[in-house]
């Protein structure tokens, strides 16, 4: 009897233990402290880095802008470099949450191809530097899906019914349906958001799944057949199963992008700064992105990279596709009004 | 003696303290203040998050996620109880072996496990790979992402709260109460029914609650399993933590769930109550 208890008692430790945050400690050494995603960089550049400039680079990882959002309004100011996505880019700019970045210790900027450089995130690029970037189409396995793909209606087709998946995120989806019927991504608009909500009620019951995180598995293991996909995972997804396809919509597609920026308060500026500035060397990005396998916004490195990363049009995407796209903005008071939606969608009522 | 070893709950209470009470007052305090337009807090006192819950999808979610959390302790409560009293009268040898066969997964993480469901029930999985090889299948079967693979990842994840409990109780048991019933002429089945089932009671009353508890806050395997299709109350407490980043809001929720669990755990309590008394009674 009293061994069971004593296993009671264990199991019950064990379902308490939950992770505890670990703290990272700050030598007298020059040090970097990064909050970012996870395999955002190759591990090799950052050692380079370490070596080059004699600095220990710690790094530490989220897996969600609001997850990052939540620490840093915490009063973390532990972090010198962080990695927020667009959106909650100009959220924290309203913030006041981002330090102003000092152009003059980042001229590498200039290696920048000009058509990211004043995002609709942070116009004035003050706080912000894209890292990298890709739109969110349409993947579709060639071996089920034998019509030609062109438009966000065609998720709608009966013919996929119980196969379509989406990305388990109501601004990707709502938006998705928003410019399907030729509104912004990001109104504000209550009879547009109600417009796009009622047409996302005759899909839903077609969707296998919402995922965003192992999407790209369920598409490799032909779990679904067609859905919402960001261009980088499609190219993943591409590798380990060639019949997926993937196409940017003709009515448009939201673009997004993780960026490079420095939080209030930072310590160690001078030197995140300096990182930056490496990240963005032509011959350190392409080691870099044929690494991470997301698009490089470097101009001068491009004639740098293999072929088969240049030639890949899910991370190389047309400049046609790319005048259709849209980034999402903060809604402001109107996300509650989005997420209300997005719960009566999943609510099946 | 007791007196002297009183400092020894100081860290137990410390830790209720830092990792209970506090978050505790912080959820309610946050439960009546405005999210800003940006998702951040706003300290100015508001009743607008509690008077929001009446909205009828939210009630609706709610109701729904009962409707699941009861069937879940049900479903475990069959197939607990019938298992821990197996185990309960084999050779005290071979309880050890099972009841660690019933505690072993609880050693891996149940993301983990979660995700081996779906290995094992996908379209291209080890299931429907069996079935078509077999050739009693042509088309694969749809076994994951709907209400019967959330109710399957439910009890299998909880199972184990339900066993535990009542295999403590069927150990307990005085077995002469039982012998005393066969002396009196009982069937097995009365036996049961008049004598170990009522013994065995706190332990259903613990694994059940323990199992009931646990279910009304899931929001991991009707994601997993479910293909986040569905909308139970934990999801949209999430939810509210995350993309809409309204704390506020989710706070509230969280509040007004955890009443709830209160409520019906008295309920529950007084039921077994009147239920002992007349059994007393008879």
């Amino acid at each position: 009897m009293k061994k069971i208890k004593a296993l009671l008692a264990g199991m019950l430790v064990f379902t308490l233990a939950l992770g505890a945050a670990g703290c990272s400690s700050s030598e007298e050494e020059k040090v970097l402290n990064i909050y970012s995603w996870a395999d955002n960089f190759n591990p090799d550049v950052i050692k380079d880095f370490e070596q080059k400039y004699q600095v220990k680079v710690n790094y530490d990882v989220f897996s969600s802008n609001e997850e990052m959002l939540a620490k840093l309004q915490a009063g973390a100011s532990a972090y010198d470099l962080i990695q927020p996505s667009d959106y909650m880019v100009s959220t924290m700019i309203q913030l006041g949450l981002l330090e102003e970045l000092d152009k003059g210790k980042i001229p590498n900027l200039g290696n920048m191809v000009s058509t990211f450089k004043a995002p609709a995130f942070d116009p004035e690029n003050k706080y912000s530097i894209i890292y990298t970037w890709g739109v969110t189409g349409i993947a579709y396995n060639k071996k089920y899906v034998k019509d030609e793909i062109d438009s966000w209606s065609d998720l709608w087709n009966p013919a996929y019914k119980d196969r379509v998946i989406m990305l388990n995120d109501p601004r990707e989806v709502l938006g998705m349906s928003l410019i399907k019927n030729g509104y912004s991504n990001s109104t504000k608009d209550k009879a547009e958001l109600e417009k796009a909500f009622n047409d996302l009620k005759t899909v839903v019951p077609g969707v296998i799944a919402f995922d965003t995180d192992n999407i790209k598995q369920k598409m490799i293991a032909e779990e679904a057949w067609i859905g919402t996909v960001w261009s980088g995972d499609a190219a993943f997804i591409n590798e380990q199963n060639p019949d997926v396809e993937y196409v940017v919509p003709k009515e448009g597609a939201t673009i997004w992008a993780d960026t490079l920026a420095i939080p209030k308060g930072a310590k160690h500026k001078a030197i995140a700064e300096e990182f930056i500035n490496y990240l963005m060397d032509p011959e350190v990005s392409v080691k870099n992105y044929e690494w991470v396998g997301y698009s490089n916004p470097n101009e001068k490195a491009y004639p740098l990279h293999s072929e088969e990363y240049r030639a890949n049009k899910m991370i190389f995407l047309d400049q046609k596709d790319l005048e259709r796209t849209e980034w999402l903005m903060d809604v402001g008071e109107v996300l509650p009004e989005y997420d209300r939606y997005w719960t009566e969608l999943k609510s099946g009522r | 003696m007791i007196n002297r070893t009183k400092w020894l709950s100081v860290p137990g209470l410390v830790w209720l303290g830092i990792f209970f009470f506090i978050p505790l007052l912080l959820v309610t305090v946050l439960s009546f203040m405005e999210r800003g337009t940006y998702g951040q807090v706003v300290y100015s006192f508001t009743l607008q998050n509690y008077v929001r819950f009446f909205d009828p999808l939210y009630v609706s979610i709610l109701f729904d996620t009962l409707v699941v959390s009861v069937l879940t302790t049900l479903l475990s409560l069959m197939i607990g109880y019938p298992l821990a009293y197996y185990i309960a009268r084999m050779d005290k040898k071979w309880q050890h072996t099972w009841l660690l066969a019933v505690m072993i997964p609880f050693w891996i993480n149940f993301l983990v496990r979660s995700y081996a469901w779906v290995v094992i029930l996908r379209t291209q999985g080890v299931v429907n790979t069996f079935l078509q090889s077999l050739g009693l299948i042509t088309e694969p079967l749809p076994l994951l992402y709907n209400f019967g693979a959330v109710m399957l990842g439910m009890v299998y994840t909880l199972l184990p709260f339900m066993v535990l409990p009542i295999y403590v109780s069927l150990e307990q048991m005085d077995r002469r109460k039982l012998e005393a019933a066969y002396d009196l002429g009982a069937t097995p089945l009365k036996a049961f029914w008049h004598v170990t089932l009522p013994l065995t009671r706190p332990g259903i009353v613990t694994g059940s609650i323990l199992v009931f508890v646990s279910s009304i806050g899931m929001f991991v395997v009707p994601d997993v399993m479910g293909g986040a299709k569905s909308a139970l109350i934990g999801n949209v407490i999430q939810n509210q933590f995350l993309s809409a980043r309204d704390w506020p809001f989710g706070s509230a929720l969280s509040i007004i769930l955890m009443l709830l669990c209160i409520v019906l755990i008295f309920l529950y309590y007084r039921v077994i109550r009147v239920q002992e008394r007349e059994g007393g009674v008879e």
